[in-house]
């Protein structure tokens, strides 16, 4: 029922939404979390193409490097409604950082050797920035990485990886060649069943002309990506939690015990209608940010997408716990959907950011002005 | 064998069965991840127990049992859970046997106390139907009497452990036209190897499949398998569960869990962290006061009285605060509350999100808190229906 009502004075939010929903129906997003599961993968090709044709792993790229060129609006829409149905193929925990670095990054043959790649889905090009303890070195033929950088969506089908790490060079944007020697790929199973990994670099050699972008500190390359990253993730959290709720409406509705739908009894109308607000804060939350961020990247927008983040995630997670509840025994069996829900809002919740931190940052950032 | 523990100080007798089961609780059983291990699993400990005479606390010694008072049997229960014991399959000596001992022919007790205490029996609990969860009056799995059998025909559902057991006991309908639903039930002992039974095993949220659907298709039971009288297995079934109802709030689960909590927060500094020793010093006294609230009713038990419908409390507050403290495990796991696997803490394994999971499960099962808040409100403070 809640939906985030964003501004779409011609249409085409509208008509982006409804594709969205046309695909999930073609592509079923809990049998898409549990085959992940069952296959240890964290993508499903078929329907990343799927996706690539619809123009949605370019969506934020440029035209000029072969992306959709769409805005947050749009980005924020699709995230929210793949998350309302639980088609859970990373685009925002990879696409859109992905087509963020490489469009802040100067042109060079590489570059737009990977856009291509990404907007078209022949690539899959997979960021990694996290809790890095790399080193940077230097030989005749380039540069030699070692170490490790965690928490990374989709490296177990990724084509390439675009690198964000410091030396004492600076701080550069990489791209490394999935099958690079002197790299593996680490996986554990994610809470909801999708793959998620750690990269292990040693003596991993990689050529100077593989450097996509140079700035002073990681923070400067992460700084867009992850602001919209950690704003599609608001829309899908926000989405996830309006799928939850309308599941365990609709399941309420239809459960009978003692003679009534579950639904009629009024400590179950008032959790519901808890949720509901919950739910709508979220969406609301997320439309600020999405004006916010669209306007610019200054403080406002920074304080509003954490806010969002934040917001969404809890929504997500404490609807699905509650919704879970609700549904009884049913609800902690695997089978039932609604599990999914929690599972996938809990690991999104935590990705790029918990809410407790977020939190935290808001309020220093805030204070700090 | 020997001894009489009632007869043991309260202190005497915990350090007597915790010296016991130190000695004698395999090692590599305590603190399992299964909630629910098989019987197959836990057999030797099982065995270790039943030949030393305390696999069954509360059951008279006449029949093999430890005949324990109330508050020693809490002492019993409280070491269990301390020392990381593994739950075995327990229905058979939870709840059939007292059963039987109450309402069981000379004959049934016989037959069936000894074939539990030896683990030749493994008894599941037949009760929720697909349409009867909360609402368990309505349930409609048929018994039908021919001659000297019953035919039985319906379907059991959240069936714990069905797959691992060869008895189930449940709850069926003896008479339909009966005005009062509760009226027109009965309990049958049924043998799962009867021809008709089917049992599917269920997954749930944690991946394992600790619960069944049960078919039953004209399943033949022996009219001698009634327990009780016809049409009063409602009266019966309830009236199993005395002083044991103490035993859904027992503070042990959340204690476990805080325990857990420590470690993670010891390992990942989080005690540095003044936010995280605000909200870990409420969960911590959440704990406290809880088993301060279990003392209460424990009291009861020990005066010799009966406990009340406002046990229901401490079912509640247990199983709401066990699902509080995994909630904050999650939080200080930060970005590693990703995982679907348990976190590293120094040397140690945590399974936080394993814990977050299954704390999900005490809320629902046992009567759904919701069911104890109307308990509670109508038969404790009195509130209008
Ligand atoms: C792990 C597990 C093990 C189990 N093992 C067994 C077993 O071995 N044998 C067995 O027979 N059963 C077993 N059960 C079933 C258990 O007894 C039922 O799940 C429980 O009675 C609730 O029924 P339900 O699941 O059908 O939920 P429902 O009754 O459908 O309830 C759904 C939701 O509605 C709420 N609700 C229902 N009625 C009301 C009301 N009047 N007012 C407000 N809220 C209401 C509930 O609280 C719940 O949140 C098990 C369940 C679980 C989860």
């Amino acid at each position: 029922m809640p939906r985030a009502i964003i501004d779409d004075a011609d249409g085409t939010l509208a008509l982006l939404r409804q594709s969205a929903t046309q695909f999930a129906a073609r592509h079923d997003g809990p049998s898409g979390l549990r085959s992940k599961r069952a296959q240890e993968s964290d993508i499903d090709r078929q329907t990343w193409t799927a996706m690539a044709e619809a123009g949605w792993t370019g969506l934020l790229l440029p035209e000029s490097l072969g992306g959709a060129g769409l805005g947050l609006g749009e980005q924020a829409v699709l995230s929210e409604a793949l998350g309302y149905a639980l088609v859970a193929e990373p685009l925002a925990l990879v696409c859109v950082p992905a087509a963020i670095l490489l469009a802040n990054a100067p042109p060079s043959p590489e570059r737009t050797r990977l856009a291509a790649g990404l907007a078209s889905g022949d690539r899959v090009v997979v960021p990694a920035w996290q809790d890095p303890t790399i080193t940077i070195g230097r030989d005749a033929a380039g540069l030699v990485l070692n170490g490790d950088l965690r928490f990374v969506d989709g490296a177990r089908s990724a084509t390439d990886f675009l690198l964000v790490v410091a030396g004492v060079e600076g701080a550069m944007l990489l791209s490394v060649p999935a099958d690079q020697p002197g790299l593996s790929v680490l996986s554990r199973p994610g809470v909801d069943g999708a793959a998620i990994s750690s990269l292990s670099f040693s003596a991993c050699r990689v050529a100077t002309d593989r450097v996509l972008d140079r700035r002073d500190s990681r923070e400067m390359l992460l700084r867009g990506p992850l602001l919209q990253a950690r704003l599609a993730l608001a829309a899908e959290l926000a989405g996830i939690a309006c799928g939850a709720l309308d599941r365990t409406v609709d399941y309420s509705k239809t459960r009978v015990q003692f003679g009534k739908p579950i639904a009629s009894f009024q400590a179950i109308q008032h959790r519901l209608v808890e949720m509901w607000m919950d739910a709508e804060l979220a969406c609301a939350a997320l439309v600020r940010a999405v004006e916010r961020l669209s306007a610019g990247d200054g403080q406002e927008a920074h304080l509003a997408v954490l806010a969002a983040k934040a917001r969404a995630g809890d929504a997500a997670v404490s609807i699905g716990r509650r919704a879970v509840h609700l549904h009884g025994a049913m609800g902690y069996t695997d089978e039932c959907a609604i599990g999914l829900y929690l599972k996938r809002a809990l690991n999104l919740s935590a990705a790029f950011g918990q809410p407790e931190s977020l939190r935290l940052e808001f309020v220093a950032r805030e204070r700090a002005a | 064998m020997a001894e009489d523990c009632n007869a043991l100080s309260d202190e005497a007798f915990r350090r007597l069965f915790r010296d016991w089961v130190q000695a004698n609780c395999p090692p590599h059983l305590r603190n399992m991840r299964k909630q629910r291990p098989l019987f197959g699993e836990v057999a030797d400990w099982y065995r270790a127990l039943a030949q030393k005479g305390w696999l069954a606390p509360t059951w008279p010694k006449e029949h093999g049992g430890m005949g324990l008072t109330p508050a020693k049997h809490i002492i019993y229960v409280e070491e269990w859970g301390r020392l990381g014991c593994p739950r075995i399959p327990d229905h058979g000596i939870g709840l059939v046997g007292p059963l039987l001992i109450q309402y069981g022919t000379p004959e049934q007790k016989a037959h069936y106390l000894p074939r539990i205490l030896s683990g030749e029996d493994v008894w599941c609990q037949g009760y929720s139907e697909p349409n009867a969860g909360s609402d368990l009056a309505s349930l409609r799995t048929a018994a039908v009497r021919e001659g000297d059998v019953f035919i039985v025909n319906g379907q059991k559902i959240w069936t714990t452990l069905a797959h691992g057991a060869n008895w189930m006991f449940v709850l069926v309908r003896t008479d339909r036209t009966a005005k009062v639903r509760q009226n027109g039930i009965s309990v049958l002992l049924l043998d799962l190897k009867s021809p008709g039974v089917r049992i599917r095993p269920i997954a749930n949220l944690r991946g394992e499949t600790d619960f069944c659907e049960v078919f039953l298709d004209d399943v033949r039971v022996p009219a001698e398998n009634l327990v009780g009288e016809l049409d009063r297995g409602w009266t019966v079934a309830k009236s199993v569960l005395g002083h044991e109802r103490i035993f859904l709030g027992a503070p042990t689960r959340p204690e476990y869990a805080l325990g857990r909590l420590e470690r993670l927060a010891e390992a990942r500094g989080a005690f540095a962290d003044r936010a995280f020793v605000s909200r870990y010093a409420r969960l911590r006294l959440d704990v406290y006061d809880l088993a301060s609230a279990f003392e209460r009713f424990a009291n009861v038990l020990r005066r010799g009285g009966e406990l009340g419908a406002d046990v229901s409390m401490l079912k509640i507050l247990a199983t709401e605060l066990y699902q509080r403290i995994t909630e904050e495990m999650l939080t200080i796991a930060g970005e590693e509350a990703r995982f679907a696997d348990d976190l590293e803490a120094g040397n140690e394994q945590i399974d936080a999100m394993n814990l977050f999971l299954d704390s999900r499960a005490p809320a629902i099962f046992g009567g759904a808190n919701e069911i104890q808040k109307n308990i509670l409100a109508k038969a404790v403070l009195g509130l209008p229906g």
